[in-house]
């Protein structure tokens, strides 16, 4: 019988002309592949690739049916779509976010999850960046905003986004709109917890601590404690948050953004709810940048 | 008593991999994800000279015969014949000791060569790994990346992967690409080496010597600073992957097989606290075997 996945793992093969790419495209093992292959070669009656060394190739006839198998798969897919718009429930979207993506920014993210999929429910939770990546892969979360770079072990990805910072100092400390890191002398930085996400925070650190030779760093739990820190002159906040201040606080641009708030979706390839993943994803991962 | 591993991991921001066995009692072992085949980097190295051996063994290669290596085909790298300005003439064991001390590429591509990729095959299913494979040199590593991030030199292809503001192309570090083995096969392959059980007594001789003088101290050996304690191992990096197996023996001679792979989260060239965090893991998994 022909399936779905036939299909799919035809048009994959055509595009990326190589077994591994083919095979992650379609989300499966290689062998699974090649023997999906071999099935539908067999149901159609014609060797439809040419294999060599790690390459693949549309043979004449591969390249007849082909563009059957782009129009058989098209059906199916918009069958899907119709099928979900009409379930008066609607898909449950449930999107996590580290503490650090700025709130608009979040909610922008939020906001592009309910305009993609019509419909469809969307909750939200805050959870630091290595609770957000196990709860994604066990399936608790649909997808999250996590701080790059971490590990992601087998979940997708999107591109990394850059967000850039400011530096927030207790009033009069500076008095330049920019700031050079090396400027912001004599206080802690404030910092949250380094087992949120590790390899972030020691790319922060290290970046700081070049820039920056002396002044340490201070751990918070919270923005909101870096921020009420700063203003009673004990603490420098750096947050990609565009509208966090408080009185007797100044926010300064940072010369050259030495350290960028780096963000990716996350989200796993075997349980996502959306027909195309990537389609979804660039959307939401514009939303997030925006 | 993997959960310590994983901490270490976890902490070091790196997913990884770890087989760790008792020579004298192959029954007591410490394990994380011990099965999963991952990438080898230059750890394609440790099979390729036993491999190497075994020709010897057999008379098919003479250890002694010289080759001569030109510079426009030597493989690039930052060690060894690689960084050479003109042609060398060197023994085929040479050539295997610089493979094996300094993790040269041009040699260990030119034995690569020599030994066949078919035959290095055979030989390996003959050891007894069944997940073990060595597809391609670093050259063939090379080349893959350059296709894969269009970048036209190796240098920049590398560069890519050290950017932490840029996604890592994918496939990059996927198994079934290249050069790949489990940590449990690694440490099965050291076993029945130490135990003479694959080569000659010459032979065997050759391989532990050899890796014994391995020059890098900054992983597995990072966790045992006391001369007292002799590790023999091999590393291998690429991009974000840092890996070492190797051989560990107490003053009282209780030896231990240990494999520590690992994918960091961060793609900078210089990570020293993965390179501890590989020799901590292995110390961890000594003292619970101890």
């Amino acid at each position: 019988m022909l399936t779905e996945r036939h299909l799919q793992i035809f048009i994959a093969l055509a595009e990326e002309q190589h077994f591994g790419d083919a095979a992650r495209v379609v989300g499966i093992t290689q062998p699974p592949l090649s023997q999906g292959l071999r099935r539908l070669e067999a149901l159609v009656g014609a060797k439809l690739f040419e294999r060599g060394a790690g390459q693949v190739e549309l043979t004449p006839a591969g390249a007849a049916l082909l563009p059957y198998a782009r129009r058989a798969l098209t059906s199916i897919e918009e069958l899907h779509q119709a099928a979900v718009a009409r379930d008066p429930e609607g898909p449950e979207i449930r999107l996590g976010l580290a503490p650090e993506v700025p709130p608009s920014a979040g909610a922008a993210v939020a906001a592009a999850c309910g305009a993609v999929i019509p419909g469809s429910r969307v909750t939200v939770v805050t959870a630091p960046t290595s609770s957000l990546v196990n709860q994604v892969g066990t399936g608790r979360l649909t997808l999250a905003a996590v701080q790059h770079p971490a590990v992601l072990d087998g979940l997708e990805a999107g591109p990394v986004s850059l967000l850039p910072t400011w530096a927030l100092v207790p009033a009069s400390t500076v008095h330049d709109e920019v700031v050079a890191l090396r400027q912001l002398k004599g206080l802690p930085v404030a910092v949250r917890p380094r087992a949120e996400a590790p390899a972030a925070r020691d790319l922060f650190l290290d970046t700081l601590a070049l820039h920056r030779p002396d002044g340490g760093t201070v751990v918070v739990t919270d923005e909101r404690a870096g921020l009420a820190m700063a203003a009673a002159g004990q603490a420098i906040v750096v947050t990609a948050d565009p509208a966090l201040i408080a009185p007797g606080v100044a926010r300064h641009r940072l010369a050259d953004d030495p350290l960028p708030l780096r963000l990716r979706l996350v989200w796993s390839r075997t349980r996502t709810p959306f027909l195309r993943p990537n389609d979804v994803m660039a959307q939401l991962t514009e939303a997030l940048a925006a | 008593m993997s959960a310590r591993i994983r901490g270490i991991f976890d902490d070091a921001g790196v997913r990884g991999w770890l087989h760790a066995v008792s020579l004298d009692d192959p029954e007591t072992t410490v394990e994380h994800d011990a099965d999963v085949v991952v990438p080898l980097a230059s750890v394609y190295k440790l099979p390729l000279l036993a491999g190497f051996c075994r020709l010897v063994d057999e008379g098919a290669l003479d250890p002694r015969e010289r080759v001569t290596l030109e510079p426009a085909e030597r493989t690039a790298g930052p060690t060894g014949l690689s960084v050479f300005a003109d042609p060398v003439t060197v023994s085929l064991r040479d050539l295997a000791l610089s493979m094996a001390t300094v993790s040269d590429n041009a040699s260990a591509d030119a034995l690569l060569d020599i030994v066949g990729l078919r035959r290095l095959a055979g030989i390996l299913e003959s050891f007894g790994l069944r997940h073990t494979w060595v597809r391609r040199g670093t050259a063939g590593n090379l080349r893959d990346l350059q296709r894969r991030t269009g970048a036209d030199n190796a240098d920049a292809a590398l560069a890519v992967l050290a950017d932490n503001d840029r996604t890592d192309p994918a496939g990059v570090y996927e198994a079934a690409n290249g050069s790949a083995a489990s940590a449990r096969d690694l440490t099965f392959l050291l076993r029945r080496l130490w135990a003479g059980e694959l080569l000659s007594a010459g032979q065997t001789e050759f391989v532990k010597a050899t890796m014994h003088r391995q020059i890098f101290l900054h992983r597995l050996a990072s966790g045992f600073p006391h001369d007292g304690v002799r590790v023999a191992g091999k590393t291998g990096t690429f991009g974000a992957l840092r890996h070492e197996a190797g051989v560990v023996t107490l003053p009282g001679g209780a030896a231990f097989a240990i494999a520590v792979l690992t994918l960091a989260a961060r793609g900078d060239l210089r990570q020293p606290r993965v390179d501890a965090a590989i020799g901590e893991a292995a110390r961890v998994a000594v003292d619970l075997l101890r």
